[in-house]
């Protein structure tokens, strides 16, 4: 078998210069770790130096048009990311509404502005907060009645108030403004919340920790609160990083002491150890030197090679405990052993590789980028494994190893406790598979239950643990304000590109001519623009262009012109401008009424906590007008009264906060959305609440509406997660069970081998559906990661039968020598894996203690398939799955 | 500071600043002040001008508004010397477009010892509101301009100091006295040492950044007397830039008195409009 003789070949290599591979080894450990990290002190050509990625908008390509669509938007609109900072007091009784508390948000709001600073960049250019768009009561508008007749602009807050009452008289103000209340101003009145937004989200862990900084000396009756998206994705980027350096080494330690505890030579145990680390950093150096940048995803990289790269070594190792007794020599013991394992261990290693190579057919660069390199850390780890293991075995003098190995030595004469149920589980599944079976079955059922009830759903901010500040001051603030999560909904009209209406300009033409002769200007002018309009419409033109270039020539003439005919051609630019503002659909009343009826709807449903608009505006500055009366809080009847009512809006102190809303043609709006949950579910609840009132009530002008903001993000690349998932399992799932075949020359054996990871995924799965555990991120590349740890363990376990059919003539012959070493190979194995990550359930990022968890449940689970479906089923199916075998023997 | 109404209209004034050029004797600082204030807010009886106003914002976009401006002084007297030239002052704004805000009148009466009283005439709600004078420095229609820069803001409000003279101009800075009441923390002016328009004004916020930054970019001859056509005002905070051109500029109309009240709002003068 040409399997068996490079085995061979090679382990005899390992074994005969045992120096020179662990030289070699350590050499090329050290020179790839060093072209990784150097580069990130000195410049190097071709080298990049490490860069570290913690956006999880990076899930998505850059040119993925939800992105491009985000980012147009955000410009035109002028939007930025927004940090969230809440200030609430549960003390007084007027909450934060009183002089000292008031004084306190004044200095953090002038405090705030401070933080920018010159671009990395472009020296030039200023980043962090935009202090223009903050929101704060300092720096927002107040707009009311100043008295009889009158309407007064003034800063909200334009100096902290000396009085309970001036603090009292503030919350009053900001409650009778729909865009403060319930955003600056809690509805309870108690709370004000800060939004800060920054020229890069990349900035928020930097601005948050400034922040803290500056209030930590606050007494305690003011709490402060930050939040916002930006901030859970920039702080869990960091963390990430500590808990990397905490959570992984930790993981090592606990499979090291079982490892110790198992196999007692220390000695021995340190190989699995490094063959571990080694295959981490070699892999990690690649990811780097290959210009990868260190993602949230490629960071869990290590936690996924390190327990597949000690996989193989504890079969190794435990073969070579359990046969050293018999042999009492290193070199021969070994040979014995990786002749044994040798093809199991290649074919695991490439199942593995598929099963995470696979995550390369997913649409999520991040998720591609992984699954590629955790298959690179599976190769070296399995090419360390058959060379560096027997090698390191080498260099320990024989002496060292005296009297090792497991007392029972060959299989059947085992008495240890561990060795007395492994048989009784041996006997009793081969006995009674008909029930084993049946469990099975009803198993499956309730798995196939569990996943019907499986919900798909994320929230970056769930990725803290419950008891995380940032967790916590999300409930705060989500509890008294209209929402932290924001989301975006663009408003386009259809594009109409109608023909350039001549009719009309020339019939208003003559009603503007008449009264211009009547006030005594010439015709003259007007003559000349009818001339003008006449010949335009002779060509092919669109209303568009055609206005353009009229009002072009009217303003050219107009600059030379004097006197009367310097009015006349004004007049005509005024029956221009009137075509062109018919075309300015966000100031027709229709239109406003369709948004404001939309927004009640979105409003309605439970997690839109606040929508800001256009329609507010208008509202809000239409009341104050109308001195204030509740019933004046509508759409004016006419285009031109809202836009009287817009330009009364412009004489305020921050005219341009209207360009957030929409755009200066008036073609194109934005409502922002205040969400009180960022988690998926409850976004595509509201994007079907959207559909729903979009089928009911047709957009006036074909007006398209369109999410944007990061909370929709989240929801698009989680569904891409979803199915891009579900594709690569499958097509992974598929090659496996190719593998399986080609390797046990067996269809029956290849499906048979597939069972348990079947059963496993499906457990795995159910077990998420039935406790109400989320399907996020973490766990969908979990199904990756069982694929490729739970076919390992049938693959050991079929090939050792077949091999143990094959020395004892038959399969009940085979079950106790199956239920010796092999048996104790995998047990052993899922007991040190399992344990070795639950230290990841003390980090207190939720996704680490999502993949602690699930490993150990699904080597749990897998393991346990294995041991007990595998045999039940190879004793019903034992006559097809051994018939060459034994026919072999004859 | 300002911008609006720099129609210049006394030959006189003209002769004696000259006359100062040539001695090369540096007035003092309130000197100063009061021919720049007087420049730019004062001269002549009364005054009339087409304005262009164009509003382009960090993105590029442009938004137009049109509007006749008409000025009249209460104080008949162009003194300098014992502040004669000061006194109420009365502006009518007639917007022509956008389409939509034509036939809106911005009315103010500027006062010299109590608040201005500003009214807005809003044709399409058929409403005439007073605004509440208590901050002045807001946006003018949403221009980069402020109300104050369009009125004039008060000698008194501030105090000035002589920075430096240079060749062709005389550098004042500005700091107001009651530093509550407005976002800068103080401004320069560049006040041509011949006709004693301020060219360019920076304004400065508390961090002692230059936020703001209105500029005389073209100054032509009315009536035989040297008035800015173009000016703009830059808000370096939010990249938007308000570039303003007067045209068909004239002096001493002979503006009655009687149409900047309430009751011309809603029917314009239109015989004094053009």
């Amino acid at each position: 078998m040409a399997t068996k003789m490079l085995a061979d070949r090679a382990v005899y290599f390992a074994l005969n210069h045992p120096k020179s591979v662990a030289r070699v080894m350590v050499w090329i450990t050290l020179v790839l770790a060093l072209v990784a990290v150097v580069p990130s002190f000195v410049d190097l050509p071709y080298l990049k130096p490490v860069t570290v990625d913690t956006d999880p908008e990076n899930m998505l390509s850059r040119e993925e048009p939800v992105r491009l669509f985000h980012d147009h938007n955000k410009d035109v609109f002028a939007l930025s990311d927004i940090i969230v900072v809440g200030v609430v007091n549960e003390e007084h009784p007027q909450g934060v509404f009183n002089p000292d508390s008031l004084r306190r948000i004044y200095d953090l709001t002038e405090y705030a502005k401070t933080l920018t600073w010159p671009s990395a960049v472009d020296p030039d250019r200023q980043e962090g907060v935009v202090e223009v768009d903050m929101i704060a009561p300092s720096t927002v508008d107040n707009i009311e009645q100043g008295g009889p007749g009158t309407v007064n602009f003034s800063w909200l807050m334009a100096t902290p108030p000396a009085t309970e009452e001036a603090a009292i008289a503030i919350r009053e103000r900001a409650q009778n403004i729909p865009f403060l209340n319930g955003t600056l101003v809690s509805e309870d009145g108690k709370a004000i919340a800060l939004y800060l937004p920054i020229t890069s989200k990349t900035l928020s862990y930097r601005i948050s920790t400034a922040l803290r900084d500056y209030v930590s000396d606050w007494d305690g009756a003011d709490q402060v609160f930050i939040t916002g998206l930006p901030v859970a994705e920039d702080t869990f980027g960091v963390e990430m990083f500590i808990q990397m350096a905490i959570s992984a080494p930790l993981a090592m330690l606990t499979i090291f002491l079982l490892l110790w505890w198992f196999f007692k030579k220390l000695v021995l145990v340190v190989s699995p150890m490094i063959v571990a680390m080694v295959s981490s950093i070699v892999t990690m150096a690649l990811l780097v030197i290959s210009g990868n940048t260190i993602h949230i995803m490629s960071s869990m990289i290590p936690i996924f090679v390190m327990p597949i790269a000690v996989l193989d070594a504890i079969h190794i190792l435990s073969e070579f405990f359990d046969r050293y007794p018999v042999h009492k020599d290193r070199r021969k013991t070994l040979q014995e052993v990786m002749h044994a394992l040798f093809a199991p261990m290649l074919f695991t290693t490439l199942t593995t590789m598929a099963g995470f190579a696979s995550l390369a057919l997913t649409p999520i660069p991040p998720v591609q980028v992984f699954g590629v390199f955790v298959a690179i850390g599976v190769f070296t780890a399995w090419l360390l494994t058959i060379l560096f293991i027997p090698a390191f075995v080498m260099l320990i003098p024989e002496s060292k190893l005296e009297g090792y190995g497991h007392v029972g030595s060959e299989g059947e004469q085992d008495h240890t406790l561990l060795g007395r149920f492994l048989q009784a589980i041996g006997r009793g599944s081969t006995r009674r598979p008909g029930w084993v079976l049946a469990l099975t079955l009803l198993l499956c059922g309730v798995s196939a239950y569990g996943i019907t009830l499986i919900r798909i759903n994320d929230n970056p901010t769930k990725w803290f643990d419950e008891r995380h500040e940032i967790r916590i001051a999300d409930r705060v603030l989500n509890e008294h304000f209209g929402g932290t999560y924001m989301a975006y909904l663009s408003l386009i009209p259809a594009a109409v590109d109608e023909k350039f209406e001549m009719e009309t300009v020339l019939s208003e033409l003559e009603s503007r001519r008449k009264s211009a002769v009547q006030s005594g200007l010439s015709s003259g002018v007007y003559a000349q623009f009818e001339e003008s309009v006449r010949s335009l419409a002779q060509r092919d033109v669109s209303q568009s262009d055609a206005l353009e270039h009229l009002t072009g020539q009217v303003e050219e003439a107009m600059a030379e012109a004097g006197g009367d005919d310097y009015f006349a051609w004004d007049d005509l630019l005024l029956l221009l401008d009137g075509i062109r503002q018919r075309q300015e659909v966000f100031k027709q009343p229709e239109t406003l009424i369709w948004m404001d009826a939309l927004q009640n709807h979105l409003l309605a449903n439970g997690h839109v906590g606040k929508i800001n608009s256009l329609v507010d505006v208008v509202k809000t500055v239409h009341r104050e007008l109308l001195l204030g009366s509740a019933e004046a809080f509508r759409i004016p009847d006419s285009s031109n009264a809202i836009g009287q009512t817009l330009i009364t809006y412009q004489n305020s102190h921050r005219p341009q906060d209207l360009w957030h809303f929409v755009t200066p043609d008036y073609r194109h709006a934005n409502l922002w959305l205040q969400l009180t949950s960022g988690d998926n579910q409850d976004m595509e609840a509201v994007i079907a609440d959207l559909d729903r009132f979009l089928a009911d009530n047709p957009a006036p002008y074909g007006i398209d509406a369109e999410w944007f903001g990061l909370t929709y993000i989240n929801v698009v690349w989680q569904d891409k997660m979803v199915t891009g998932m579900l594709t690569s399992f499958l097509g992974s799932f598929a090659v496996v069970l190719l593998m399986m075949v080609v390797l046990f020359r067996s269809v029956l054996a290849g499906v048979l081998s597939m069972i348990p990871l079947t059963i496993t995924v499906g457990l795995i799965y159910g077990i998420i559906g039935l406790i109400g555990k989320d399907y996020d991120m973490p766990v969908a590349i979990l199904s990756a990661l069982s694929l490729g740890l739970a076919v390992d363990y049938a693959i050991h376990f079929l090939a050792r039968s077949k091999e143990a059919v094959a020395r004892n003539g038959s399969w009940k012959a085979a079950i106790p020598h199956v239920f010796g070493e092999p048996a104790r190979a995998i047990t052993r194995n899922a007991i040190v894996l399992g344990a070795g990550f639950l230290p990841l359930l003390a980090a207190p990022l939720v996704p680490y203690q999502t993949v602690g968890v699930f490993i150990a449940a699904i080597i749990l689970s897998a393991g346990l398939a294995t041991l007990i479906l595998m045999p039940a089923l190879i004793q019903l199916v034992q006559k097809w799955l051994f018939a060459n075998v034994e026919g072999e023997r004859q | 500071m300002n911008v609006f109404i720099r129609w210049v209209g006394i030959a006189p004034l003209l002769m004696i600043s000259l006359a100062w050029a040539q001695t090369d004797t540096a007035p003092d600082v309130d000197e100063i002040v009061h021919r720049a204030n007087h420049v730019a807010y004062f001269l002549g009886k009364d005054g009339r001008a087409q304005v262009q106003m164009l509003i382009t914002d960090n993105q590029g976009r442009k938004r137009q508004r049109s509007f006749t401006i008409l000025r009249r002084d209460d104080s008949d007297s162009e003194s300098i010397d014992d502040r004669g030239y000061l006194g109420e002052q009365k502006l009518y704004v007639y917007f022509h477009r956008p389409s939509d805000v034509n036939k809106m009148v911005f009315l103010v009466h500027k006062k010299t010892d109590t608040d201005d009283d500003r009214w807005l005439y809003l044709p399409a709600l058929d409403l005439v509101k007073r605004i509440a004078a208590s901050d002045k420095r807001t946006s003018f229609v949403g221009s980069d301009y402020f109300y104050e820069d369009v009125s004039g803001r008060s000698v008194d409000a501030d105090d000035h100091e002589l920075l430096k003279t240079t060749d062709n101009y005389y550098v004042l800075r500005h700091t107001p006295k009651d530093p509550a009441s407005v976002e800068f923390s103080y401004y320069d002016m560049y006040v041509h040492k011949e006709s004693f328009i301020p060219v360019q004004i920076e304004f400065y916020d508390t961090n002692g950044d230059k936020y703001r930054v209105a500029r005389a970019l073209k100054v032509e001859t009315v009536q035989g007397y040297p008035t800015v056509t173009e000016a703009s005002m830059e808000n370096l905070k939010t990249g938007g830039v308000t570039r303003m051109r007067y045209s068909q500029v004239s002096y001493d109309i002979g503006l009655p008195e009687e149409i900047f009240t309430e009751r011309f709002l809603r029917a314009p003068p239109v015989n004094y409009l053009r």
